[in-house]
């Protein structure tokens, strides 16, 4: 029996091990509790494990966090910044940023959808930003970035015949993301093709998920980026109270003071980083004459999203946001084709029942709305807030969405609203 | 419907259903049987895994390659019965790295629009140049073409090595092991296969995955720094743990290689013997990639060297040994690919080991004078360390995409 016992030594560990892994990763027990602190710091980290994964993102809104869901604005964490002021003033939420530069609406359809049984009936706030609306539409780097199969699976495995699931699998079959693992590539195909998922098929995704939650669960705390500190730090830097009038002036000295050596009043650290401190000025004049975001398949991506959003018959704040005049005069956006674009999204917005829009595309003159040449902040934060703040904090009526395919559609892709 | 496509250990999936597969050879060789049919379909089965799919042209390249090597080496054992001439077998050898120069050189011609070959192409090469060069020798006389083949195809280390000796493979091959000395290769190998997690999926992820990435994009940024030379603290991070990287990955995916072999009987030879801890660059290249820095020894140094001093051309051993340096590690060099990163760091490695047997010469002489204690050798081993480091920064490319791109 020299042998056997020889035998168990040798693979006796190897099985622990295997069975703990299992254990570990394989049964759906979800890791262990998060503390407040942690989603604290989760909920403005902007870290892509918390947009990819799920849990935090569910414990936080569960907490009372408000998905505030954009792009690239959201680091632009000033003073005025939303998450700044929801942590200095007691308004009765705080916030949860989602996106970073590069999400757009595919993305964040994704990321939506993942949080369905959170986010019934609640609020949210959405930063649609017309620079998404380009000729090619997302990117399909920057799509993977943001993408996880835990996402793609938790999708999957609620999809349904209906006209937007079939364009939101032709759309992920587009991208290389999509179609990396056999089996998510294997049901997305069949669902781009309305037709059902095999048992074994699901029995198969449910597992994947399984494990993939676990890993969410396990490690997406690990390493956060630590926003927390500073918007503590700034917000610091705000009145006692809550008033507008004070806010105004903490967001005017601030601005003034970092706006000092450009003509666009842009931050001075984008303008020497960004800008080569204006060297790379005399390259970018009139580079911006044929833009075109009136045509993209962003708006269908977008419709997606939207169908998402009254399915859950939840409440948005959408914000169109400005964009900084000086740099539109600078380098020749055409601003007929601007308000052109951002008639079409309120059209698309209006006719299905979204009617909360903050519409600062007007705005781009004011002075510091601009952080930077197509960024929010200071006094256009504290301009959002104007109809945020209410919005989240007084009691909305009932929406009443009637949602329409045809936003999906090639035709309205490539219409021109005028 | 899409095909299946695995590529050798770098899933959870790909582990599993090997150990699975491994199971009846470790039951046969346990009762002391080599199933041999059943290792040769699932090693067959293996290999179209890797080979198959959406790889299929590498699979498709893989056959034309093997059938090549096998008619030139039935040829040149055939002739070698009769003759010995040494332009024959020139030839021969010249043949048989024939495919492996082609598939180096067509992405230069074709701007890297064109790749042939296959995954593993460099590995297999080294074994069949050996085994013409050891059938010329006499040390190869009963040459077993079923043995060849699994020789060659042997599919736990076909993607990268190590690389074995087919005598050695042939007695691995045909002596089963009795069954305590089977159990220890079984200790073994589940030692050198966790020993190999984690080193590649631990620390090889560390230093590759989540480091790497930001400190290249870090010393990139800074390629403005001194002078336009982008040397920068972040390269200097970046030299390192490239270092780190490339060492766990490849010791990491060496040890499943040699693991898998062990299940199956063959003592696969070790590629790793803790290089960082060497005090030379001569002892450097006995502790890192070891299977392949001794087929140079014995296959191109030690050869050259002979030759060399057999017409006579040189009189001065240590000359012929430093140009039989050269030549060993410039085709080193060209080995690893045709670009002048890896070339340099070939002539980098060859101008440090003649330096440093002129050192070891020198110190031979004047033993009296210099001393040698524990902060000598310590100093031996951090100047090694970052005289390798350093050739590793050569050998990444960076300072190609710093310098060039």
């Amino acid at each position: 029996m020299k042998a056997g016992k020889q035998l168990w030594r040798t693979f006796g560990p190897v099985l622990v091990a295997v069975l703990a892994a299992l254990a570990l990763f394989a049964t759906p027990w979800r890791g262990l509790k998060i503390s407040s602190q942690t989603v604290k710091e989760a909920a403005v980290s902007l870290s892509n494990n918390v947009y990819r994964g799920e849990k935090i993102k569910d414990v936080a809104v569960k907490d009372n966090y408000v998905p505030f869901i954009g792009s690239s604005e959201l680091s632009r964490m000033d003073a005025l910044h939303p998450s700044v002021l929801a942590a200095k003033y007691q308004r009765g939420y705080q916030t949860l940023l989602l996106g970073g530069p590069g999400s757009q609406s595919l993305n964040h359809y994704f990321t939506i959808q993942e949080m369905r049984t959170q986010l019934r009936n609640k609020k949210i706030v959405y930063v649609i930003s017309p620079q998404w609306f380009t000729p090619q539409g997302q990117r399909a780097d920057a799509f993977g970035y943001y993408y996880s199969a835990l996402q793609a699976a938790d999708w999957l495995l609620q999809a349904k015949n209906t006209k937007a699931d079939r364009y939101a699998a032709k759309r992920l079959l587009t991208m290389p993301s999509g179609t990396s693992s056999l089996l998510i590539e294997t049901a997305t195909k069949k669902i781009a093709a309305g037709r059902p998922l095999l048992m074994v098929e699901k029995l198969m995704l449910t597992q994947k998920q399984i494990i993939l939650k676990n890993e969410d669960a396990l490690f997406s705390t690990i390493d956060l980026d630590n926003n927390w500190q500073h918007i503590q730090n700034e917000a610091k830097k705000l009145p006692a109270t809550d008033n507008n009038k004070l806010l105004d002036q903490v967001a005017t000295t601030q601005a003034r003071q970092e706006t000092k050596d450009n003509q666009f009043d842009i931050k001075d650290s984008f303008f020497k980083k960004e800008l080569r401190g204006g060297r790379r000025l005399p390259r970018l004049k009139d580079s911006q004459t044929r833009f075109d975001y009136r045509r993209s398949p962003e708006y269908a991506d977008f419709q997606l999203v939207l169908q998402q959003l009254a399915a859950l018959n939840c409440q948005v704040e959408f914000v169109l946001p400005p964009i900084n005049q000086r740099w539109v005069d600078y380098t020749g956006l055409n601003m007929t084709m601007w308000r052109q674009t951002t008639k079409k999204i309120k059209q698309q917005l209006t006719s299905q029942g979204f009617t909360n829009i903050d519409d600062l595309s007007e705005d781009g003159n004011q002075s510091y709305y601009m952080e930077d040449t197509i960024h929010i902040g200071w006094r256009g934060w504290l301009r959002m807030d104007q109809s945020v703040k209410p919005f989240l904090t007084k009691q909305q009526a009932q929406p009443d969405y009637q949602i329409n395919d045809y936003y999906l559609s090639q035709a309205w892709q490539q219409k021109i609203v005028k | 419907m899409p095909v299946i496509n695995l590529q050798p250990y770098s899933s959870p999936s790909y582990f599993l259903i090997l150990l699975l597969g491994l199971l009846p050879i470790m039951i046969g060789l346990y009762h002391g049987k080599r199933f041999r049919v059943y290792e040769t379909i699932f090693s067959l089965a293996f290999l179209v895994l890797t080979f198959g799919g959406d790889h299929w042209q590498q699979g498709v390249a893989l056959i034309i390659y093997i059938v090549y090597q096998f008619i030139l080496t039935i040829c040149y054992v055939h002739y070698r019965k009769q003759k010995n001439q040494t332009n024959i077998f020139v030839g021969a050898v010249l043949l048989a790295i024939l495919p492996l120069t082609v598939v180096k050189f067509t992405p230069l011609l074709a701007n890297g629009k064109i790749t042939l070959g296959f995954l593993g192409i460099s590995y297999l090469t080294f074994k069949t140049v050996q085994v013409i060069m050891e059938v010329r020798d006499g040390t190869i006389k009963d040459f077993d073409w079923k043995l060849y083949l699994h020789f060659l195809l042997f599919f736990p280390t076909i993607s990268s090595g190590p690389i074995d000796r087919y005598r050695r493979f042939k007695k691995d091959y045909e002596t089963i092991p009795d069954r305590a000395g089977y159990l220890e290769d079984l200790e073994k190998a589940v030692h050198y296969l966790f020993l190999g997690f984690f080193y590649k999926f631990i620390l090889g992820y560390l230093f590759g995955t989540l480091w790497l990435p930001p400190l290249q994009h870090w010393a990139l940024m800074q390629r403005h720094a001194f002078g336009g030379l982008g040397l920068s603290w972040a390269l200097l991070g970046y030299m390192y743990d490239y270092s780190m990287y490339l060492f766990f990955d490849f010791a990491g995916y060496s040890l499943f290689a040699i693991a898998i072999s062990y299940f199956m009987g063959i003592k696969t030879p070790p590629n790793f013997n803790k290089p960082f801890a060497a005090g030379n660059i001569k002892e450097f290249w006995n502790r890192w990639h070891m299977t392949l820095s001794f087929w140079f020894r014995d296959f191109i140094f030690m050869r050259f060297t002979f030759w060399f001093m057999k017409k006579r051309w040189l009189k001065n051993r240590i000359r012929i040994s430093q140009i039989a340096y050269l030549v060993n590690f410039l085709i080193m060099g060209f080995w690893h690919g045709l670009t002048w990163y890896y070339i340099v760091y070939g002539i980098f490695h060859a101008c440090a080991i003649i330096i440093n047997d002129i050192w070891l010469r020198y110190k031979k002489k004047h033993q009296d004078q210099i001393p040698s204690n524990k902060f000598t050798k310590g100093f031996s081993v951090f100047l090694t360390f970052n005289v390798v480091c350093f050739s590793f920064l050569i050998f990444s490319g960076i300072l190609d995409k710093l310098w060039f791109m």
